[in-house]
């Protein structure tokens, strides 16, 4: 149970810094804080303030508290309050102040003690107070006026979550609609509990002698809280068994700051109109970014958090049912029969479960917006850090992509863009005008769909990458051969390669020698490609190429032998039989095809996976042409079964542990008869084969 | 009453006898293990361990494993891999086709056997160390079973792992 409360509180708290992130790079863009990000961010510091103190996490609480105090002046006296040349220093202190919340905050999720030396930070947030209330004539009461406001603010809200601190865990009951006696009913369902457990305390109070509670409850509802989570629990069945009671949730005294902030949204119901103009002013300054952001906080009071590993849960038994269903309606009992209720009964089934399918794979879609917004404090540090002006275009953010993906690809994303600021956008802005730039760097990260992929791409209008620097440094880290003639395609591709680094020196930021490798290899392990394309002067753009999901796909069956092998319909282009006479063979007994004016290496399944059945006559079989990333070539199996939906299942660990991965095996699944069928990884085939042949 | 159990004996024991009995009882611990044979030796897996044990099943051939990895099989909808015991030992193959599908540290394997002999329970103390400590063999300890065969009690950890 704790830790179902500190998880709440570690996701709410970090949803709300991102939150908060978000509205201070819109505000430090138009150098001012709007009315409702005033209120906003006196909200944010108030929830937080609120639920560190239940948690005891004092050190957040404490700074949480200054800042929502120094909110609190802003937002009774305006943001002209604020002198000028403070404003910076505003800005920069409550970057600050959101560093140390994710970092204490990373402290909690790891189990660390929280850092106790937190007087710096108060000591600069004071001295702001001191600033602001100094420029006008404001009285020197008004910190302490703040201290008072704050619990007043909270009373505001629901009177109940003025709570006895000994009794933290409560349950929030309401009563049907209209039932009347409110109070009455509370009364019953008090006595209902005390037979579960007798130490609690309620409010109302004395319910049953003060009917005047019964507005208070049937307005508010009913709280009764406990000790300890145990006692709650085992008074749960109290009060569902009580008279009339519609619903109740557990709540915790964490709660009460939460409650009043999902009121403030509803209260302000103009706010969202507010805000509209105020994203504009900023966009108008061309950053379309945090616009959305203000709509999605909206958004969220409709969306419900669940543990992935439900969903994952869900997915699995969701996927058993599509394949169950498949080797029903598939069954080798039917051949022959002519079942026409059952034909169309099976194709009823069968639409249900693609429905289901797509409904369970689309809760698992997340918008990749989270991720791009990260994207905005790189580029405002790192181009404040580094004395480069840049800016950040996001196109296409509400793109969905599945949670895994969203989860893998934000540590790629980030370093490519640390990459473009650090490496890719010139050192100086002169250097920028005289090759007839703006001389604001920009990097432009855009996620869209094509089908079955999601692309995404960030591109940055920088200097490009200097091919020759590139091959001379391959050379010398012994990558590549000097006397060879490499393709503009291949220098780029160096860039990939574990160990290389262009920088010489090591910064902040980029330049430790792990880089682009360990992109590729994340990016990689969700199915995805990495290319780059680059042109001198005019900057550089790097392609992640991430299958949409992983769990369920379009596979084309092929047989070698009596295996089957499921090679993805994404990567295929076209399959086609040939005769001997059309097969090329190079002096090192490879085999070549043509097909449109160029030639494709062939590779034969049977002999890259060893195995002693399969066609040896290229007549007999079928070639497969298959492009992935940078290698187009033909697979040479027996024969093409058909196109399958089909579900991924990882290998057993213990058969990964012997790499098979780097031959192209990547997974597999089951088909409709129960047979099992290995899934191929285009481009590692054609490497494995590169190596062996 | 010569055949009298020993729950009955228990039952009817004098006051000063009980503790005997109780005293006695709980001294055996056992642990239940299936026999099976591979290359004319009996070895042992805690039954504990064993999840299934599989006869009909077609084994989806899996390429660049070693030899003794056989390949994979549907097991319900779980994708279980399957080693050959006897070729993981260096022994002779055989078609074997009487698989246990075991639980080792959370993930099931099936191990490919000669046959399945019997199910033994096995007094703990009685599982000797082994002498030698050769770790291709995958014996973590041997024991004497009633019928006066030696039973290899099989690690199946060090199995999977070299």
């Amino acid at each position: 149970m704790g830790d179902s409360i500190l998880d709440m509180y570690l996701y709410e708290t970090n949803t709300l810094l991102e939150q908060l992130d978000g509205i201070l790079l819109t505000a430090e863009q138009a150098d001012t804080f709007s009315e409702d990000s005033v209120n906003e961010i006196f909200r944010i510091m108030h929830t937080i303030k609120g639920s560190s103190a239940m948690m005891e996490f004092s050190s957040l609480m404490t700074v949480a508290h200054r800042i929502e105090d120094m909110f609190f002046i802003v937002r009774e006296k305006g943001m002209d309050v604020v002198p000028e040349q403070t404003k910076p220093e505003l800005f920069d202190m409550l970057f600050q102040a959101v560093d140390f919340f994710r970092g204490e905050i990373e402290k909690v999720e790891n189990g660390d003690p929280l850092s106790q030396s937190i007087d710096n930070i108060v000591n600069k947030i004071n001295s702001l107070i001191d600033k602001i209330q100094g420029n006008p004539a404001a009285p020197a009461e008004e910190a302490p006026a703040a201290d008072e406001s704050a619990p007043a603010a909270e009373a505001a809200a629901p009177a109940v979550s003025a709570v006895n601190q000994d009794y933290p865990y409560g349950i929030h009951a309401f009563f049907d609609e209209g039932s009347g006696m409110e109070n009455l009913r509370a009364f019953m369902l008090i006595n209902n509990v005390k037979d579960y457990c007798g130490d609690f305390i309620c409010v109302p109070e004395n319910v049953e002698t003060d009917p005047s509670t019964s507005d208070i409850i049937a307005d508010q509802g009913f709280f009764v809280w406990f000790r300890t989570a145990d006692d709650r629990s085992s008074a749960i069945p109290g009060v569902k068994n009580a008279g009339s009671v519609r619903e109740y949730q557990p709540v915790d005294a964490a709660k009460p700051a939460p409650a009043p902030a999902q009121e403030a949204p509803k209260s302000e119901a103009p706010a969202p109109a507010a805000q509209a103009p105020k994203a504009e002013a900023p966009a108008a300054k061309s950053a379309p970014a945090p616009a959305p952001a203000a709509g999605q906080q909206h958004a969220k009071e409709s969306l419900i958090s669940v543990n992935l590993s439900k969903l994952d849960q869900l997915l699995a038994v969701v996927s058993e049912i599509v394949i169950t269903e498949s080797m029903v309606t598939a069954s080798p009992d039917l051949k022959g029969l002519r079942l026409d209720n059952f034909t169309k009964s099976a194709r009823d089934l069968r639409k249900l479960t693609d429905d289901l399918q797509d409904v369970s794979m689309s809760l698992r879609m997340v918008p990749v917006s989270g991720t791009f917004q990260k994207m905005n404090r790189i580029v405002r540090d790192m181009s404040k850090k580094l004395g480069k002006k840049a800016k950040l275009t996001l196109i296409g953010e509400d793109t969905e992509v599945d949670k895994t993906i969203v989860d893998a690809i934000g540590d790629p994303i980030m370093h490519i863009v640390r990459n473009s600021m650090d490496h890719g956008l010139e050192e100086n802005e002169a250097d920028r005008v005289a090759a007839g730039k703006d001389p604001v760097g920009e990097v432009i990260l855009s996620a869209r769909h094509t089908g079955s992929e999601v692309i995404i791409e960030i591109k940055d209008d920088g200097q490009g990458v200097d091919l020759q620097a590139v091959l001379n440094k391959a050379i010398r880290q012994g990558l590549a051969q000097p006397d060879h003639e490499y393709s503009q395609k291949e220098i780029l591709n160096f860039l990939m390669m574990p160990g290389f680094s262009t920088n010489t020196e090591v910064t902040e930021y980029s330049g430790r020698g792990v880089g682009m490798d360990v992109v590729k290899k994340n990016v990689a392990d969700v199915g995805g490609t990495v290319s780059i394309t680059s042109e001198w002067g005019k900057g550089m753009t790097t392609t992640l190429k991430i299958p949409l999901t992983m769990a369920i796909m379009d596979g084309m069956e092929v047989s070698v032998g009596d295996s089957m092998f499921t090679i993805p319909i994404n990567s295929i282009q076209s399959s086609l039989k040939v005769t001997a006479k059309d097969v090329i063979h190079d002096p090192a007994q490879g085999e070549m095809v043509k097909i449109r004016d160029s030639f494709y290496p062939i590779i034969r399944a049977k002999d890259l996976f060893q195995m002693s059945q399969g066609y040896e006559k290229i007549e007999d079989g079928i070639l497969m042409w298959v492009e992935a990333g940078e290698h187009s070539y033909c697979l040479f199996v027996d024969e093409l079964i058909g196109e399958h939906q089909i579900v991924v299942k990882p290998l057993p660990n213990y058969v990964n542990s012997f790499g098979v991965k780097n031959y192209g095996i990547t997974g597999c699944s089951i088909l409709g008869d129960g047979s099992i069928s290995i899934i191929l990884d285009v481009i590692n085939v054609y490497t494995a084969a590169h190596n062996i042949f | 009453m010569a055949q009298i159990s020993k729950s009955e004996e228990v039952l009817f024991a004098r006051e000063q006898e009980v503790d005997n009995y109780t005293e006695q009882l709980p001294e055996i611990v056992t642990e239940k293990y299936l026999i099976f044979s591979s290359d004319s030796l009996m070895y042992g897996i805690k039954a504990e361990q064993v999840k299934d044990i599989i006869t009909d099943y077609t084994i989806t051939y899996v390429p660049h494993v070693p030899n003794y990895v056989k390949g994979v099989i549907n097991l319900r909808g779980q994708i279980v891999p399957i080693v050959d015991i006897r070729l993981r030992l260096g022994k002779p193959d055989q078609n074997n086709f009487c698989g246990i599908v075991v639980d080792v540290e959370g993930s099931m394997v099936g191990i490919l056997v000669d046959m399945v002999e019997q199910m033994v329970d096995v007094p703990l103390d009685a599982i000797l160390p082994v002498p030698t400590s050769t770790s291709q063999a995958m014996v973590s300890g041997m024991c004497t079973l009633p019928d006066g065969n030696t039973m290899l009690e099989l690690d199946c950890e060090l199995l999977l792992h070299d």
